[in-house]
């Protein structure tokens, strides 16, 4: 398990690297993971509201929809969504509630609801996310994801008023982002990886670039492999994103935390770069 | 294999390129860092800053006076309306403040207008941050009295008694000014403006721009 506390050391040196403006240090690049610029002690500018400032309220900033997006695809390309398995400090939060999400997947309901028919089509929220709340109704509307996203009031508006308790008031939407909120801590307390399954769309962003990412998980050479494998299922109950990884070919869905790998008796899982 | 190679060169190469190339031939880094990471998002963080309606002497960080401002008091109250083209709050405010001085303008613009108020001249400027000259860009933290660096910003500038001198005195308010209405918002900025023009009147015999 060595290679999970190379992991976990990545994911907490990233989330000090995401608050070095606590010490002055602000830069003008986006994350390329969510992370909320309203943090008090944020460096960089959250992707999607860049993308938001570029197309508010009809206008067009090209190079502000383009910035994020080469940003996001330069990791994208390289590694997929390496990102949110080893970067994100969203993912970090997962990881440790994935634990707490993990022993409840014992209770029937929590399993009927993981394992219902619709589960695979609900990974497809994050595109709708991504194209109806970011993009089409900032331009046709005005703000909507970043001002109810839940990531902000963790990140954001709680760290804010923590530090400063008598400096702000609530606005209108608020409440209906306490609710959004409180409705994540459920998502991911009671679905492994729940926000980046279904919600996320930074990941919706970077799944793409799986299916042509030098980086990449996969399994050993067909013959041998189905030669070989127990059909145990252990990839299958480690992999935190619910990726049938006997049959995957580059999935969207592949976080590259390398889980898989680590738990095959048969070493018949790896990454592979190419 | 050898498309996916291909491919996966090719992609690079497009990122890589573009990254640079944004970075080297266009201000994106510069508006990003100006535009969404120093300025508080107030819709990200759902909260709006207290409005605290104090006058103060002291700039937000120590700072001097800009010498617009100082030269602008002789004739009257300063007015300062600092905005973004992305944001809320100011397109909430936007009206609010044509209709408290009866003036139009693009959002995009600079405006600089001197006009009366209660019969005294209220030099009124309004500055889009993402569109805003150096000097004005640069005035925007010096009276970010509460520190929050926030947008839409108001700043009234009028002149107070302090140390046998007298100096500019003002206060800010910030978003959407913690109302509901646009009645209530101009309400309070009237009210705001009022109190200025009163100490001005009260001061404004004594005031000499050089003397900072």
């Amino acid at each position: 398990m060595e290679f999970q506390i190379k992991r976990l050391l990545s994911q907490i040196f990233i989330f000090f690297s995401a608050n070095l403006g606590a010490l002055g240090f602000k830069t003008g690049f986006c994350y390329p993971f969510f992370y909320c610029n309203s943090c008090p002690a944020a460096t960089s500018a959250c992707p999607l509201r860049a993308i938001e400032h570029s197309v508010y309220k009809g206008s067009f900033k090209w190079r502000l929809l383009l910035f994020p997006i080469v940003i996001l695809g330069f990791f994208g390309v390289t590694s997929g969504r390496a990102v949110c398995g080893w970067a994100c400090p969203i993912g970090l939060l997962q990881r440790g509630t994935g634990k707490i999400a993990r022993k409840l997947k014992k209770y029937p309901l929590i399993k009927k609801i993981g394992n219902h028919k619709i589960e695979p089509y609900l990974r497809y929220v994050k595109y709708v996310t991504l194209i109806g709340l970011v993009i089409l109704t900032t331009a046709l509307i005005g703000f909507m994801f970043t001002d109810i996203c839940p990531v902000g009031i963790l990140t954001g508006t709680i760290p804010t008023l923590i530090l400063y308790p008598s400096k702000f008031v609530p606005n209108p939407l608020f409440w209906v982002a306490l609710v959004i909120f409180i409705l994540f801590l459920v998502l991911i307390f009671t679905v492994e990886r729940g926000w980046c399954r279904y919600f996320c769309p930074v990941g919706a962003i970077l799944a793409p670039f799986n299916k042509i990412s030098l980086l990449h998980v996969s399994l050993v050479q067909r013959e041998i492999f189905e030669k070989e494998c127990l059909h145990c299922n252990a990839c299958l109950n480690a992999c935190p994103m619910g990726i049938d990884v006997i049959n995957m070919n580059r999935d969207p869905e592949c976080i590259l935390c390398g889980k898989c790998i680590n738990v095959c008796p048969k070493n018949l899982i790896k990454f592979e770069r190419g | 294999m050898n498309k996916m190679i291909v491919l996966q060169i090719s992609a690079l190469i497009i990122v890589s390129g573009s990254l640079g190339g944004l970075l080297v031939f266009t201000d994106v880094y510069e508006e990003v860092h100006s535009g969404i990471v120093s300025v508080l998002c107030l819709s990200c963080l759902k909260l709006e800053p207290k409005t605290k309606t104090d006058f103060t002497f002291e700039t937000a960080y120590g700072e001097p006076h800009p010498d617009f401002v100082l030269d602008n008091l002789t004739k009257g109250v300063v007015f300062l309306h600092y905005s973004e083209d992305a944001c809320p709050g100011c397109d909430i405010m936007y009206p609010v403040i044509q209709n408290l001085f009866n003036i139009t303008f693009g959002k995009e613009d600079m405006v600089y207008k001197v006009f009366s108020f209660e019969d005294l001249d209220v030099a009124y400027f309004y500055t889009n941050i993402d569109h805003a000259s150096e000097e004005m860009e640069n005035s925007f933290p010096i009276y970010d009295k509460d520190h929050i660096s926030g947008l839409p910003m108001f700043a009234i500038i009028t002149l107070g008694y302090n140390k046998d001198i007298i100096r500019p005195y003002y206060t800010t308010v910030y978003g959407t000014l913690g109302l509901d209405s646009d009645k209530d918002r101009i309400s309070l900025l009237t009210e705001l403006m009022q109190e200025s023009i009163d100490i001005y009147n009260q001061n404004r015999e004594g005031y000499n721009p050089d003397q900072r």
